[in-house]
């Protein structure tokens, strides 16, 4: 199960996705079996996050809008990040900016200290920057340039499908020097409530709910040339399997850990019986 | 936290939308306040699992009293004896009552978890009251058993023959000095009645919400609590009412 990817080795492709595993410090046992873990997203300043409802079930999935609470990367580099060194396993730290330049700064302050970032350029739940500049090629080009700049660690940028194509915004990313790509962010959705008759939700979707979404936009960008994290409602290790033959080199497992914390083991157990017996 | 696949041993229903699922499950040792995630199918539709407090645990028989509310909650309650369910847990900050004279202030289906206090309570010799609320009088629960383990309880029902009011209305007339300590689960509009009532003892608050992964992995559950969001399946679901800010 052991893979090779942006020159670093994994010792498997199932990876935590951001955002879903805190900082992998709760279920440790967990972490420490996986190929790697997505940090949650750090903002260069601390993030309350946004007001409840933050979590609404919906059919195969979930809507939220955690709105990228977090302790900022000061905090993060200080109290969390060396706690996470002891776990046994990759670290990719989520950087999560509202400006070009948040993202040289804290990448800048974490480099050499972990494995790999994954940039944010995606999230549907903040009012500025997110979902808003990950649909603007130029912008993600020159985010990505800027980084590339500062640090020589692995940068993968992680990709919406919000209205816009990813195969465009991720083919400028790679030219820019992207080492790899993850996709999907969550999809923009929204729930009423019917009977107050307002918006009861407005956020993220994920879960089984886009499994077929983010497959096909990693088969979609298979051909870049660069490897691809494919992310989106995987349940099993079928769904994996079915990720690798999209074209990704690994994957991530976000939602599934809400149902069920040590998912993950359990879907690593069972792509590795469909590796062998294949 | 673990997890456990085990056979309903008996079930009830206490009235036409409130049931209690019982389980056989030695090792638990749960503390009051503390609940499980009940996964309600092996499909990923309902996605999440369901929040359920502990109502009972003695001899290693485990009692959850579930409301009907919902399809989640609609789909456990077609569960029969004899089937399976996934239990996740138990979850929640590990809160030990202080043993001194308490009040109990039940409303509606808040009186699960303050029935396994009012269990607590009895083990450990700690006297106490109890209010208990409903709707009409047809909607109490549990009452038999509630009325052997506390010292006295008053009953209340909206519409009720006896005695209509609500537990907020029954508190504001009893001395609460009485008791050093009081313990509430119920509606919202209750807790926020019952905060305004800016009670002379510490309250502590039963939270309850729909929550994400209930282990504090979503960041889902958040609640507002002396200027800060706390989450509510681990910083609570026990938190002091006067610091819950109900407005955000």
């Amino acid at each position: 199960m052991k893979c090779r990817i942006f020159g670093i080795d994994f010792k498997n492709p199932v990876f935590l996705a951001s955002g879903t595993f805190e900082f992998g410090l709760i279920y440790k046992n967990v972490s420490n079996r996986v190929g790697a873990i997505f940090t949650k997203g750090i903002t260069l300043q601390p993030r309350k996050g946004n007001p409840p409802p933050r979590v609404h079930e919906t059919a195969c999935g979930l809507i939220n809008s955690v709105g990228l609470e977090n302790p900022g990367v000061e905090v993060f580099s200080r109290d969390i990040l060396p706690q996470m060194r002891k776990l046994k396993t990759r670290i990719i730290v989520n950087v999560a900016g509202f400006t070009p330049d948040d993202f040289v700064k804290i990448v800048g302050e974490l480099d050499s200290r972990v494995d790999a970032f994954e940039l944010n350029v995606s999230c549907p739940n903040v009012k500025k920057g997110g979902v808003a500049f990950g649909r603007d090629p130029d912008i993600c080009a020159e985010v990505v340039a800027n980084v590339r700049r500062v640090t020589k660690l692995p940068v993968i940028v992680k990709l919406t499908a919000n209205f816009c194509d990813p195969l465009i915004v991720g083919r400028r990313c790679v030219e820019a020097g992207a080492d790899g790509l993850s996709l999907i962010n969550t999809l923009h959705a929204m729930a009423f409530d019917i009977d107050k008759k307002r918006v009861l939700i407005k956020g993220g979707l994920s879960g089984p709910a886009i499994k077929p979404v983010a497959l096909f936009c990693v088969h979609r960008l298979k051909d870049l040339g660069v490897p691809l994290i494919g992310v989106g409602g995987i349940m099993s290790g079928r769904d994996v399997y079915e990720f690798l033959l999209a074209g990704a080199s690994a994957v991530a497992i976000g939602s599934a850990t809400l149902r069920d914390p040590y998912a993950p083991l359990r879907i690593i157990k069972e792509l590795k019986r469909l590796t062998t017996s294949g | 936290m673990i997890s456990r696949r085990l056979k309903i041993i008996r079930k009830k229903w206490y009235t036409d939308n409130i049931f209690g699922l019982e389980f056989n499950y030695p090792g638990l040792r749960p503390l009051p306040g503390q609940f499980l995630q009940i996964q309600v199918d092996e499909g990923v539709d309902p996605f999440l699992n369901r929040p359920i407090s502990i109502a009972s645990y003695k001899r290693a028989r485990l009692l959850m009293v579930i409301k009907v509310v919902g399809r989640g909650t609609k789909m456990l309650s077609a569960k029969e004896r004899g089937d399976q369910v996934t239990l996740f847990g138990p979850f929640g900050r590990k809160f030990r009552p202080k043993k001194k004279k308490s009040l109990l202030i039940a409303g509606g289906i808040g009186v699960a978890p303050l029935h396994f206090l009012a269990e607590y309570f009895c083990k450990h010799s700690v006297n106490f009251d109890m209010i208990y609320g409903v709707r009409t009088n047809r909607d109490f629960i549990l009452r038999k058993d509630l009325e052997q383990m506390a010292d006295n309880t008053i009953w209340v029902a909206e519409k009720g023959y006896r005695r209509a009011g609500t537990v907020v209305s029954v508190v504001k007339k009893i001395d609460l000095t009485d008791y050093e300590i009081a313990y509430t689960c119920g509606p919202k509009e209750m807790l926020i009645a019952l905060q305004k009532l800016d009670m002379p003892i510490p309250v502590y608050a039963f939270c309850e919400d729909f929550l994400g992964c209930g282990c504090g992995l979503c960041l889902g559950c958040a609640i507002m609590y002396r200027g800060e969001y706390k989450r509510i399946c681990v910083d609570g679901p026990i938190l002091e009412l006067g610091g819950i800010d109900f407005e955000v």
